[in-house]
């Protein structure tokens, strides 16, 4: 059996269990693919096993992590240069289905967001999923915290119009498949 | 005002951080303007993007990761005491098989170290990082406890259930190691310590459970004793039968079943 020598093994299994659900959205959301997502949260749990020593009590540790993290991708990029950027157009297309409204808008958004260039889809991350706070995210990516703000502003600018886009070209594309078929909206009766 | 004077307050709008004038500035200008209220929308729908699950395999990753990790580390021989084998109920603690034993003291000693560098470094105020981070020592400790209880000397296993009175809640797996330890920790005062320990969760069905069965599987007057009185105290009218049976069992020691015949009177 093996001998441990200090408290760390237990430590990183309660952070495994905190912190893989949400860093692996982060990196999903971010690249689209999960294999890669998968491996790059295995290496972020390394890296935090190794450079515990300079993690300071008394800091943010969820951003402390979220550092860690960027770095991990970063440098897998380097070493792995990506052969082409994710292109959305790879995904199969939407089908509008009547019956899970909700469903089809997640799934346009998702692609709305896969559009957008990845330091803005990173940024909305940050402070949409991994709920970071504006100043954490300042320092998280070496800048003001007026230009985290203008940098938000900016990416939800562009992903409301590619959202916008794509809602328009799905229904179109309904409208075209089954004009007459639509489901009456509002269907609720009064007592 | 102009959009573009509200795109400037619109970041802090959405995660709640105006001031109540300007909080109002923007909402009046979302009532009459497009493109920002489909901003505000588009930002609220991604609560609908759903959470991804990684694979199982994730976790047995992970843990071989942290083995090899640790295999590497500890290059000296293996000594000290090896591990104590645990009937299998304490199979549910599998996954965190290696890093315990004999890392337990320095895990408490890590931990103890860590708070005292919040004492001296952190000022009243408790600011959420603070507090956030002490969630996450919060389950560290608990960690701890779960080790310390399964330590061979019994004055660990004490300072493990002690601990976990400092809790005010406790997770499912310390929980469980409670209960084990009330029912089979060969020392009666690590058992009573149990006991004392679990009183306070008595909100918890399986709490009451485990009291009730170690009732008749408890050998020892003085935790038998400890049982009934917190029986008692619960006022647990279930136990009347158990109680019933119990003061009915041979070879009984005549204080418990005086106390069995005390503790129906009251329950009556
Ligand atoms: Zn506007």
């Amino acid at each position: 059996m093996l001998q441990v020598r200090d408290g760390a093994g237990e430590m990183l299994g309660v952070l495994f269990d905190r912190y893989q659900t949400p860093l692996f959205n982060f990196y999903s959301k971010l690249t689209g693919d999960r294999t890669l997502s998968e491996d790059l949260v295995q290496e972020v749990f390394l890296r935090i096993l190794k450079y515990r020593q300079s993690y300071r009590p008394g800091t943010p540790f969820r951003a402390w992590v979220y550092q860690i993290a960027r770095n991990a991708r970063i440098d897998h990029f380097r070493k792995f240069p990506r052969e082409r950027a994710f292109e959305p157009e790879m995904l199969p297309p939407v089908v509008p289905t009547d019956s899970a409204q909700e469903h089809q808008e997640a799934e346009l958004l998702h692609r709305a967001l896969l559009q957008l260039p990845e330091d803005k889809r990173e940024i909305l991350l940050l402070c949409r999923f991994q709920e970071l706070k504006y100043e954490e995210i300042a320092k998280l990516l070496g800048c003001e915290l007026n230009t985290v703000r203008t940098r938000i502003h900016r990416a939800l600018q562009e992903l409301r119009k590619s959202f916008h886009q794509l809602t328009e070209a799905t229904l179109k594309q309904a409208n075209a498949a089954a004009p007459e078929n639509l489901p009456p909206r509002g269907g609720r009766h009064e007592v | 005002m102009k959009c573009e004077q509200i795109s400037e307050l619109l970041p802090d709008y959405l995660q709640g951080g105006l001031s109540p004038d300007q909080h109002h500035t923007v909402e009046a200008h979302l009532q009459q303007c497009v493109d920002c209220s489909e901003e505000v929308a588009v930002w609220r729908k991604l609560s609908l993007l759903p959470v991804e699950q990684p694979s199982p395999m994730s976790r047995v990753r992970f843990e071989a990761m942290l083995q090899a990790y640790q295999a590497g580390r500890s290059n000296e021989p293996a000594s000290g005491p090896s591990w104590k084998k645990r009937p299998s109920s304490w199979n549910f603690f599998h996954w965190l098989r290696s890093p315990f034993g004999a890392a337990a003291w320095s895990a408490a000693l890590l931990v103890i170290g860590v708070f005292a560098g919040f004492r001296m470094a952190g000022p009243k105020p408790l600011s959420p990082d603070i507090a956030e981070i002490q969630k996450e020592l919060a389950s560290t400790k608990q960690l701890v406890v779960l080790s310390m209880l399964q330590q061979q000397s019994a004055s660990a296993r004490l300072e493990g259930v002690s601990w976990s009175t400092r809790e005010q809640q406790l997770n499912p797996q310390v929980l469980s190691a409670l209960l084990h330890t009330l029912r089979y920790d060969p020392s009666v005062d690590v058992r009573l310590a149990a006991l004392d320990a679990l009183s306070r969760h008595s909100t918890q069905p399986q709490v009451r459970n485990s009291v009730v069965n170690a009732l008749q599987e408890q050998q020892s007057p003085l935790v038998q004793v400890a049982l009934i009185d917190q029986l008692v105290e619960w006022h647990d009218r279930e136990a009347k039968p158990h109680l019933e049976k119990l003061r009915q069992s041979q070879d009984l020691n005549p204080a418990v079943r005086q106390r069995a015949d005390w503790a129906i009177s009251k329950l009556n």
